[in-house]
């Protein structure tokens, strides 16, 4: 019996398209979500590091997920936004074509992603979840963050004993 | 945590602060053991120590500490003078208290090596002092009161103020030269028996050392008989008339315990008082009567603990408005409102703002004092190891500082300080006097505003920086070519290059080598630079020049490439639009300008920055001449936008390692500026040695 209710356990995820797919993000680590502003760009950064936003007074870098995807780039549109995720006090934006919904996910629905090999990489997705007859793919934020060294590999060791427990 | 451990850490931390305050105040007493008022101070101090260690079974701090005690108070209560040699002994205690600590602390079973001998000659002295037959101190008069039930007995008593103003008048008649008139109202609050205080005790107090006490007791709230209540106190004043030879402080000091509104001292005039113990006593003057609100400095300040984390959230939330407030006052739409009444308000608004802004920063700012007193103890002991004999001035202590500042710049002063006492004062008194000078060194150490910035300079009046061993030594080290012409402060700069040591002998102190480019490296994270300037013969000025807070600074705003970037002013010597003629190319590529006989690189933003923009030429952009690490470089901007302060602001991990920026910072516009990283930015073409 017990089992049964961890099981089926349901956990909130906002989702977000990027092009024709859809992504989705655990909405603990969400603090908020903003329509599109002024980028100030920082020279001498990845391509995909669009550069820093000013939120009400803090300076936050954003990063174009389509370009760290490796998806070609788009023009803005009027539901392009930008997902400010929070980790461990770092604020990072993540620019996105359109925000779809908050969905709530059975954890028992969620799979394991396919494996693509080495040309794709898979890395920072952990689950794929079918959500009517879309499939969404879940983001590993913590992977995100470590990747590009947002925050130390001792804070992200951290956070996930602190997870696991 | 358990409760437990909290209140053990909140001793240690009070602990911590208590002997820090002991250092200090015993070398201030060292220089001057007549002030009283200071052996209370570190009287007070250590029995506060002493409770507090045997609270936590901390027996062998409080049992060195107990002993210490005794001896202070034996000089507190005689007013004895303090032997030279045992003045010493005080210093050397203190020192043992703080080796306790440690020990207490880290629970090592051994304690310092000097413990036993120094606690030893402290029962010594306490021993030879206790069989001395103690002076009798002043004849006091006190016979009249010691029957108070006799003087109660008078009709007069009760509170009237013509009777209080008569008494005045007798006791004016009555003063003889170095008498002082002192006119006392007791207020004591309900529960004053609670506490352990009551009128007559402090009457008492006051006769010990009068010449005449008449006292009036307002009687008028006292309940009758039967609903008495004996623990609470029902005379609402009492005055007293005194005659006394002791000064305000004196007097303020019986009512030490006391709150402030519980009594009042006014001192009656003329006043007849010894002048080096008056220490801001006067507080208001009316025609016949000078008011002496108990001093302020006695009092217990009022002060509350702040997490800094708080503060700089507070810090944060400030800049915001500011930014906010900027924003409105800049808005086009609502400046084409047009309506006196709304921009009346906007200017209010930015009044507002601008002053929570300046109170909001001065929280972070502390007086630099209690650095510098920390110096007083590095100058003594380097004199002591050095056997040169100095006087310490210290001049600006109250300037203030950033408290993040203050933390960081200890190590480096410390350095400076025993850098000019080994180095810069002649090696003997032999020496100085052969050139005419007083045996005693002089080091100054000093704190002052300058346009902006904060310097903080250590002079020495000793034998100066010999420019010509700097070179020698600079090229023996390869660290100059020796074909440069350098200017004076070039050269002094030398010694602070790293590899760098002109001391003959590798002494205790300082001469390893390792010294002043690090003391250069920590003034530079601070965003200061270090200014050198020397006299042979005459003496060496180390200044550190420092921005008023970290938090904020004086950036010159520049266009190049279509943003806004910001370069410190404190690093920008000039800026200018070149002519044609004076610029060059090395090679076709690395452009240079030729100024006033110096020829500086020309670094383009879009080149290091790789943006893509139209190439212009030199002479058609502005220069920005800056000073960085590696000499002068002139930054080509396509114009300049203006100065202003800016709040700097962290971009983030993320960028954290771009070097070439040090943060962003946001406009009144809303928009980011990013702040570069002057020393950072190098030219292509490197010239050799970084010489210009």
């Amino acid at each position: 019996m017990e089992s049964n209710i961890v099981q089926s356990r349901k956990e909130r995820y906002l989702t977000f398209f990027l092009g024709e797919e859809q992504y989705g993000i655990s909405i603990d680590r969400i603090k908020e979500i903003i329509a599109m502003m002024k980028v100030t760009q920082v020279p001498k950064t990845p391509h995909y590091m669009r550069g820093v936003i000013n939120l009400r007074g803090s300076i936050i870098p954003v990063v174009d997920t389509r370009l760290r995807f490796g998806m070609e780039p788009q023009e803005e549109t009027m539901h392009t936004a930008i997902i400010i995720v929070e980790v461990e006090k770092v604020n990072i934006g993540f620019i996105v074509d359109r925000v779809e919904e908050v969905a709530s996910i059975d954890t028992a629905r969620l799979s394991e992603p396919p494996k693509f090999g080495s040309h794709i990489d898979t890395d920072f997705i952990c689950a794929m979840a079918q959500i009517e007859e879309n499939v969404v793919m879940i983001l590993d934020v913590l992977k995100l963050f470590e990747a590009d060294e947002l925050v130390s590999l001792e804070q992200i060791q951290q956070i996930q004993m602190r997870e696991g427990e | 945590m358990t409760k437990q451990e909290q209140v053990k850490a909140i001793f240690i931390e009070e602990a911590g602060e208590i002997i820090e305050k002991l250092d200090v105040d015993i070398l201030r007493f060292e220089e001057n053991s007549a002030d009283f008022d200071l052996l209370n101070e570190i009287f007070r101090g250590v029995h506060t120590l002493k409770g507090n260690a045997n609270a936590f079974g901390f027996t062998r701090l409080g049992e060195f500490v107990h002993h210490f005690e005794d001896v202070l108070d034996h000089y507190r209560s005689t007013k004895e003078d303090v032997e030279e040699h045992h003045l010493e002994l005080f210093v050397g205690s203190v020192d043992i208290i703080k080796e306790v600590m440690i020990c207490e602390l880290d629970a090592l079973p051994d304690l310092p090596a000097d413990y036993a001998g120094c606690l030893e000659k402290i029962k010594h002295l306490i021993a030879s002092k206790k069989n001395k037959p103690v002076e009798p101190s002043i004849e006091v008069n006190s016979q009249v009161f010691n029957d108070l039930a006799t003087e109660f007995a008078f009709c007069d008593f009760q509170l009237d103020d013509t009777a209080i103003e008569r008494s005045i008048e007798i006791h004016q008649a009555m003063r003889t030269e170095g008498l002082n008139l002192y006119q006392i109202e007791l207020t004591l609050d309900v529960d004053c028996y609670k506490r352990g205080f009551d009128h007559l005790l402090f009457l008492k107090l006051l006769a010990e050392n009068a010449t005449a006490l008449e006292s009036f007791f307002e009687l008028d709230n006292v309940p009758s008989l039967d609903t008495f209540t004996s623990d609470e106190n029902a005379i609402t004043r009492v005055s007293a008339i005194l005659l006394s030879a002791q000064t305000p402080n004196d007097v303020a000091e019986n009512f030490e315990y006391l709150s402030e509104h519980e009594y009042s001292i006014v001192l009656i005039d003329p006043i007849v008082v010894a002048v080096e113990k008056v220490k801001a006593v006067v507080v208001e003057k009316s025609p016949d009567i000078e008011a002496i609100k108990t001093s302020t400095a006695n009092a217990p300040k009022s002060t509350i603990r702040i997490d800094t984390f708080k503060l700089d959230e507070l810090f944060d939330s400030v800049g915001e408005l500011v930014i906010a407030q900027n924003f409105i006052a800049q808005n086009e739409k609502i400046r084409a409102i047009e309506d006196e009444s709304i921009s009346r308000a906007i200017e209010t608004l930015s009044k507002i703002t601008k002053r929570i802004q300046d109170r909001v920063m001065s929280l972070r700012m502390v007086a630099i004092r209690d650095t510098f007193d920390k110096m007083k103890r590095v100058v003594r002991d380097t004199s002591k190891k050095t056997g040169k004999e100095l006087h310490l001035n210290v001049q600006g202590e109250e300037t203030e500082i950033d408290k993040t500042m203050i933390d960081s710049l200890s190590d480096p002063l410390i350095h400076i300080i025993r850098n000019a006492i080994d180095h810069g004062l002649e090696a003997d008194a032999a020496e100085r006097l052969s050139v005419g000078k007083k045996v005693e060194g002089m080091i100054t150490l000093r704190a002052y505003h300058k346009s902006g910035s904060i310097v903080i300079s250590v002079s020495d009046d000793g034998r100066g920086i010999n420019k010509e061993k700097v070179l020698k030594k600079a090229i023996e080290r390869g660290i100059i070519a020796g074909d440069e012409h350098l200017t004076d402060s070039q050269i002094f700069a030398l010694i602070m290059q790293p590899g760098f040591s002109t001391a003959d002998a590798i002494s205790d102190l300082s001469g390893r080598g390792v010294g002043l480019d690090v003391v250069k490296t920590s003034i530079e994270k601070l965003r200061g630079k270090i200014e050198i300037e020397s006299k042979e013969g005459v003496g060496t000025t180390f200044s550190m020049v420092l921005p008023l807070t970290l938090a904020i600074i004086d950036g010159m705003l520049v266009q190049a490439a279509g943003e806004i970037y910001i370069i410190p002013t404190l690093s920008v010597v000039e800026s200018f639009r070149p002519e044609r003629e004076i610029v060059h190319a090395l090679k076709e590529k690395g452009e240079f300008v030729s100024l006033r006989g110096q020829h500086i690189p020309v670094i383009r933003l879009s080149d290091i920055f790789e943006l893509p923009t139209k190439r212009i030429e030199p002479w058609e952009g502005i220069l920005v001449c800056v000073e960085t690490e590696a000499g002068r470089i002139a930054i080509m901007v396509d114009e300049l936008v203006g100065r202003q302060q800016v709040v700097i602001k962290p971009l983030g991990k993320a960028l954290a390692k771009l070097k070439e920026i040090t943060g962003g910072a946001i406009l009144g516009s809303g928009d980011i500026a990013l702040i570069l990283n002057v020393d950072e930015l190098r030219p292509l073409i490197e010239a050799p040695h970084g010489g210009n």
